[in-house]
């Protein structure tokens, strides 16, 4: 038996003609935080609502707690803490009435239950404040606050953040970090803002048109980021030649007449340099660059979209 | 499901609608005093005011329950199954998980309360007015009467909930499905003697009426007798078992079809 908590397989989603998630395979490991990123409409809610059994798949199946979540459900959704799309409460209760709603359909009797999640939260405890009167951040943190009131093993959270302000932001993601290290929590959380899931999760899939493109831990997400030296010159053609005669490398890349992208890392700088001031190269500038997280994302989504 | 339906009344917090459905219960008796009042004071209509009010409490079963209470009560199913779409907390109550059929089931049950707290209030209200304008008779078998009403009533409205479940419209919509189902039943029960015997025996509301008037006949200082012999004579009127099988298939096929309905509509 394997560590995972969450086990997708072949889960695909069509809507007519329209196919909104397509042969997923998604693993999330007990005790760490899965972080789900994709552009909106990627399939990232639709993969969540699967897996709560909100939406049935076209096809393909979900383990949960290694159990297949289909003929499971009574004994697996307990265990779970979510939030999905927008918060849905009742206007016309208060946010202490609206989880005594919830607590009471699922057993929790004593009153610390609600008193503890809205603490955790930020929120006031009997406030006489309804629902309706929330702002978007007060919103988003009730529904957290409903996530987590139930002590659930596994939280999947969709965009937790929307709506929060920066502060706000900062505290949810402390509080989920906290949840996972202190309390073994596991966490699947989704978003498009790529620095937050690079701020948060320990593993990543990548989700787009409904495909898993990459699923691999943070680290070795960075690890594949390409590195490589910048060289603006007054002739990069010949630089290419010297690098490629004297330092037998052709490991680099011309983009007009002064600039030459060179990757090959193991190569000595400072003596390169030297070289193309022997040879009556010009050198502006030189520059170690690194792409960033984005530029990954981008490169294997196709295009723009994550913030 | 006890906890169910308490989640249920809590939701209804702010909503003033218990309130409201009460305050309604008082709508037809107090009108209804002033004319039979009138009849029996002017036009010396009744023979005893055990009779004065036994009239006004049939007049109350008649607009306010028959008439009246299944629109209400369709406006409330309304209410209570829109909620949870129109709020966005069916997927809060899914993954409890709390099923569509507990849904469907405990919202009927706190529209069945509401049924039999308005038809008991409707009767409180007429032997309030009762006891100031004219004499009250048989107070607990008239209340416990209308407890029964209220629970046959409340599953005679079922093909109206499920109607309402069907459509999923706006409140308009369902208002005005409301209305179009209280003028329906109320033509229906005009022309009880011009409709086939199997139409009659098959509608809710005239099988209640008709087994009503029999159940109170007896009880009652008034009695249309000429009436309900012709009716018993064209066999229109169903006895206790067939009124129980007529009810129990109307409601049972209404509560799975919305089930069904309901739990298509939270996907």
């Amino acid at each position: 038996m394997n560590d995972y908590i969450i086990e997708t397989h072949n889960l695909t989603k069509k809507y007519g003609s329209q196919t909104s998630v397509s042969h997923l395979n998604i693993h999330v490991k007990k005790g760490r935080i899965y972080g789900l990123l994709g552009r909106n409409g990627a399939g990232k809610t639709t993969t969540m609502r699967m897996l709560l059994g909100l939406t049935a798949p076209t096809s393909g199946e979900v383990t949960i707690f290694g159990k297949p979540f289909q003929g499971n459900e009574k004994n697996i959704l307990p265990h779970i803490g979510c939030l999905i799309e927008s918060p849905g409460f009742y206007p016309n209760l208060t946010g202490t009435e609206n989880l005594k709603i919830f607590a009471e359909l699922r057993g929790l009797r004593s009153p610390k239950y609600i008193k503890n999640a809205l603490e955790l939260v930020n929120l006031p405890y009997r406030d006489k404040k309804l629902f309706s009167q929330y702002s978007l951040g007060m919103k988003q943190r009730l529904a957290i606050a409903l996530a987590v009131m139930h002590n659930p093993e596994l939280l999947i959270l969709d965009e937790p953040i929307n709506g929060l302000d920066p502060i706000g932001i900062a505290e949810v993601r402390d509080f989920i970090r906290e949840l996972c290290d202190t309390s073994g929590k596991t966490i699947l959380i989704s978003s498009h803002i790529l620095s937050e899931i690079s701020l948060l999760a320990d593993d990543v899939g990548i989700i787009d048109h409904g495909k898993l493109l990459e699923e691999e831990s943070l680290k070795e997400l960075e690890a594949k980021n390409a590195k490589f030296i910048h060289f603006c010159v007054s002739d990069a053609q010949k630089a290419a030649k010297i690098i490629a005669a004297t330092f037998h490398s052709k490991d680099f890349r011309l983009t007009d007449a002064n600039n030459l992208y060179l990757y090959d890392m193991t190569l000595p700088v400072e003596r390169i340099n030297r070289s193309f001031v022997e040879s009556g190269i010009e050198i502006q500038e030189v520059h170690l660059c690194e792409d960033t997280l984005e530029d990954y994302f981008k490169k294997i989504t196709g295009g723009e979209g994550i913030a | 499901m006890l906890d169910l339906i308490r989640c249920e009344f809590w939701k209804l917090k702010r909503k003033m609608f218990v309130q409201l459905v009460l305050a309604a219960s008082f709508l037809f008796p107090i009108p209804l005093t002033a004319i039979i009042y009138y009849l029996n004071t002017a036009q010396n209509k009744y023979a005893t005011k055990a009779a004065a009010f036994d009239a006004l409490w049939q007049s109350v079963i008649g607009f306010g329950m028959l008439l009246l209470l299944p629109c209400i009560l369709g406006i409330v199913a309304a209410l209570l199954f829109f909620m949870e779409r129109d709020n966005d907390t069916f997927k809060n109550l899914r993954t409890i998980p709390i099923t569509s059929s507990q849904m469907v089931i405990a919202k009927c049950i706190v529209l069945l309360l509401l049924s039999i707290a308005f038809c008991i209030s409707s009767t409180v209200a007429s032997i309030l007015c009762g006891f100031v304008f004219f004499g009250v008779t048989d107070i607990l078998f008239k209340v416990l009467f209308s407890a029964i009403y209220g629970l046959l009533i409340a599953i005679s409205a079922l093909p109206l909930i499920l109607l309402i479940i069907f459509f999923s419209r706006s409140y308009i919509f369902s208002i005005m499905l409301c209305v179009f189902y209280s003028v329906f039943n109320l033509l229906s029960t005009f022309s009880m003697i011009a409709l086939p015997k199997w139409l009659v025996l098959t509608l809710p509301t005239p099988s209640i009426m008709l087994w009503g008037t029999q159940q109170m006949s007896s009880r009652t200082a008034i009695n249309d007798t000429e009436d309900l012999q012709n009716f018993i004579q064209m066999g229109l009127i169903p006895s206790t078992p067939q009124l129980i099988i007529t009810l129990g298939v109307i409601g049972v096929v209404s509560l799975l079809l919305a089930v069904y309905l309901y739990k298509k509509r939270s996907e």
